[in-house]
């Protein structure tokens, strides 16, 4: 009896003073190992999106994080935060271009409304589709509608809708530019969040090419230039342009358009 | 000595290969093989973690464990010796060598949960009852067996993310078939080493 109560204890201390012992390492290693490092790097951390999106070209938001507070990168790189964060992060950091938060958005309503070139039958998004005779679409400029985009955006905020082209929920965009470097189209864009409109179509040909493409596609007549009462529109190259600084949203030009290629946002 | 050593070391890295023929490290096998760097950045961190708590382990277990007469608690003993060792591991290794930290950091806490290290430990200290060095090589060993493991699924992956399989094979019901063709083909090097 006496020995068992003797093996028990023996058994129990022995496992609490190896416990101890390398508990006792721990906190010695965790004083002599501790890593100083800048205080408002957690805090830069904290005010950051999180989305890890990589949309600044950097790994993660802890590593933006820790070159923002070195000076190495700039505060408009990152696209996700919002603007109120953004402020702080500025104050934190004492000052800082903070950039205008913008969205994605697919410049292209054609789907369906495009001419196909063949029938495609293979495998894969877009991306595949596109080492084919250049893609489906007869425009060369036209979604394929294979959700290359898709398949990459972080936070779901693309769809192929009933149109047969990609479009972007505003709400959920974080802008990281991950589509943008993906569409192998290279028709997606950023534009400001505020904006009201956006065009619709990235073909630059003359009218009777776009015509025979597609039935949405943007011809270039002017239309919109003539009539926006802010003259906020210029033609560049057989597409409109829209200088978002002096849009008033009036969406004259959505009414105006004879080919439906410029839409509200 | 010498041959034996290298035969028991080469039965480690290919016919006892931890993940394929025990069934041990499933986990981040199959977690962390989705890239080919982050898989070579496991099994290195796992070769690590593997010879350094190997050698406290025997220490613990020759140097305490036997002369008291409790090395039934060898399990609890070795549970608690690894998880601390890999916590400072990942401290010293943070304040040392940041190049390193950055390679290996995101993998270490993973490693503490990895049964493959405990099981290394186990069969080698324990039931095969080695020396010193025999315990070490082994151990190293088997964590250089878990890379090639862990590598060699990520390349199949690789191909696989892009080939064109049913739906209801793509992820992770192609990549256990994967790991189950490859469980069988390191099977084949079972007789090798048998005399």
């Amino acid at each position: 009896m006496g020995e068992q109560v003797i093996q028990i204890l023996l058994a129990g201390g022995v496992m609490l003073a190896i416990a101890l012992v390398f508990g006792a390492f721990l906190v010695i290693c965790a004083h002599f190992f501790t890593v100083r490092r800048d205080e408002r790097i957690n805090q830069v951390e904290d005010l950051l999106a999180k989305s890890n999106c990589g949309g600044c070209g950097r790994a993660g938001c802890a590593q933006f994080a820790e070159a923002l507070v070195k000076g190495e990168a700039k505060l408009s790189d990152c696209r996700a935060t919002p603007q109120a964060n953004k402020e702080k992060i500025a104050e934190l950091l004492g000052g800082g271009e903070i950039g205008e938060e913008t969205v994605a958005v697919v410049h292209c309503n054609g789907g369906h409304s495009c001419y196909d070139k063949y029938d495609y039958q293979g495998y894969g998004d877009c991306a595949s589709c596109e080492l084919i005779a250049g893609g489906v679409k007869a425009c060369p400029v036209g979604c394929i509608g294979k959700k290359t985009c898709v398949g990459v955006c972080p936070t779901g905020a693309l769809a192929v809708g009933d149109g047969g082209y990609a479009c972007v929920d505003k709400e959920k965009c974080i802008s990281c530019g991950a589509c943008i470097a993906d569409c192998p189209k290279k028709i997606i864009g950023r534009i400001p969040k505020s904006a009201k409109v956006y065009i619709a179509c990235s073909n630059h040909g003359k009218g009777k090419e776009v015509m025979e493409l597609c039935s949405h596609g943007c011809i270039g007549c002017g239309i919109c230039a003539k009539n926006c009462p802010a003259g906020a529109i210029t033609m560049k190259e057989g597409l409109p342009e829209i200088d978002y600084a002096k849009c008033v949203g009036c969406r004259v030009c959505v009414q105006k358009c004879p080919r439906k290629c410029i839409k509200e946002h | 000595m010498t041959v034996s050593l290298l035969s028991v070391m080469f039965t480690a890295v290919i016919s006892q290969n931890i993940v394929l023929s025990q069934y041990q490290g499933i986990c981040p096998f199959l977690g962390v093989s989705k890239k080919m760097s982050s898989a070579a950045g496991m099994g290195f961190a796992v070769i690590f973690v593997m010879a350094v708590s190997s050698v406290f382990c025997w220490l613990v277990y020759n140097y305490i464990l036997l002369p008291l007469g409790i090395d039934y608690l060898y399990t609890m003993a070795f549970i608690l010796v690894i998880a601390s060792l890999v916590q400072m591991l990942e401290m010293a290794i943070k304040r040392l060598s940041p190049t390193l930290y950055s390679a290996l950091g995101v993998y270490l806490p993973l490693i503490t949960t990895n049964c493959a290290i405990l099981g290394t430990a186990n069969s080698a200290i324990v039931f095969s009852s080695y020396n010193f060095v025999y315990t070490f090589c082994v151990s190293v060993a088997t964590g250089v067996g878990f890379l090639l493991a862990i590598c060699l699924l990520a390349g199949i992956r690789l191909k696989t993310d892009r080939a064109d399989i049913p739906k209801c094979f793509k992820g992770f019901p192609i990549t256990l078939i994967t790991a189950a063709i490859m469980a069988l083909a390191f099977a084949g090097f079972s007789g090798i080493l048998a005399g």
